[in-house]
């Protein structure tokens, strides 16, 4: 598996040399991912398998905009199919939800080299930690918010919980994912 | 300086992108300008990018990747421009309409009671949502009212205070069916914010109703 800095140098050789074999080890690490991902969320086999497609053709053509400082690749990633599954499924317009893009695209030739990308692997090291310490029932919670199609509803379901407790339920979690952040040192 | 954010619940739904639509604009419009909930968004955003490793992979066609390739080298539809001008009402100078709304459509400034206008927002994915705004003038109050459901603020411009709490420019507000607020915008300035409600809006009193009646909310 590459690691963290593996993954960022491929985005990285895609934005600045357009680096097809470089594509192809970043579709052969995350497509298969993305694809389980929004099987996950309930979507049909030949529907994630487009969708899959369409996410990598985005990470192709937006790799300009990728920024290590901000997010590790596999956040970036993550954020692009979730923003394509919702535009699937119409429930929000996520275009707005990664935010930075408009900004990204402005300062496109100013890549930060790769001693500045410290912090985003920082972060990406501390969550990782973090959500592996979280005991069992918060880290289903957290799971289920991010693959269940109807999240609050399998939540009250896996835990046996009325549905309008859910949401402190997943208050909960959140604040002890934070929590445990604050504890890591840095 | 925003004293008011949204809830843990909110922020982990905008980043796994399982909110509903009106929901998701109230959310990303308080993100957009709140420097601190950006944080916390990419902290849930990391979260979920680590989960994503973590999934065991699924077979792709055998195809996939020659398929892909074959997607980037065909040309691109050029993207049009998005314009806010004109598709949303008119702003008092130097605000401006936040980026979630650049989808949306909204009915010009309508006079609601003295001192009151508001303007119906529909959002191209949920027509249905109760998406809305609200401009108070100066030292006017809106009706005392609840919700049968939950109601989410976005200040975008001035600042109110509803007996609870003082709301300014970028704070967020969450208040459902326990709440009973009639909001007043401060004497200093007139206030707008973008509301939304996921019940209906239950006002007091038969003039309050009318008004309500008026709003279809």
């Amino acid at each position: 598996m590459p690691t963290s800095e593996e993954l960022n140098g491929l985005a990285r050789a895609v934005a600045v040399q357009s680096d097809r074999q470089a594509f192809a080890v970043l579709f052969k690490h995350f497509a298969p991912r993305i694809k389980s991902y929004l099987i996950l969320g309930g979507t049909g086999d030949a529907l994630a398998e487009e969708i899959t497609q369409e996410t990598m053709v985005n990470v192709w053509r937006k790799a300009h905009t990728f920024d290590p400082e901000r997010a590790s690749v596999s956040t970036w990633i993550f954020t692009i199919a979730r923003n394509l599954r919702v535009d699937y499924f119409r429930r929000q317009d996520a275009r707005l939800v990664y935010g930075a893009e408009e900004e990204a695209e402005a300062q496109a030739d100013t890549l930060p080299a790769l001693d500045e990308q410290v912090l985003a692997q920082e972060r990406e090291s501390r969550v990782r930690m973090a959500m592996a310490r979280l005991p069992d029932e918060q880290a289903l919670v957290l799971r289920l918010s991010f693959f269940e199609e109807r999240p609050h509803a399998r939540i009250a379901a896996e835990l046996g919980i009325p549905l309008g407790t859910v949401k402190s339920r997943v208050r909960l979690a959140v604040n002890q994912l934070r929590r445990l952040l604050s504890g890591i040192e840095s | 300086m925003t004293h008011h954010h949204p809830a843990d619940d909110l922020l982990l739904g905008l980043a796994a992108g399982t909110l509903t639509s009106g929901v998701a604009v109230l959310t990303a419009s308080h993100v957009e300008t709140c420097a601190h909930c950006r944080d916390r968004l990419l902290v849930l955003e990391t979260a979920g990018g680590t989960l994503l490793e973590n999934l065991t992979p699924e077979s792709l066609s055998s195809d996939a990747l020659a398929r892909t390739m074959a997607a980037i080298d065909a040309p691109q539809r050029p993207l049009a421009a998005k314009k806010t001008e004109g598709r949303l009402p008119q702003a008092p100078e130097g605000m401006q309409w936040p980026r979630a709304l650049s989808d949306c459509v909204a009915t010009p400034w309508r006079w609601i009671g003295p001192g009151m206008r508001w303007s119906r927002v529909t959002l191209p994915s949920d027509p249905a949502a109760k998406l809305f705004l609200l401009r108070i003038a100066a030292g006017r109050k809106l009706a005392m009212h609840t919700h049968a459901g939950m109601e989410l603020t976005q200040v975008l411009y001035g600042r109110f205070h509803d007996g609870r709490d003082h709301f300014a420019a970028g704070d967020f507000d969450e208040t459902d069916d326990s709440v009973h607020h009639q909001p007043e915008a401060l004497a200093s300035g007139e206030c707008i914010c973008l509301a939304y409600v996921g019940g209906k809006v239950v006002f007091k009193g038969m003039l309050a109703r009318t008004l309500g009646a008026i709003m279809g909310m």
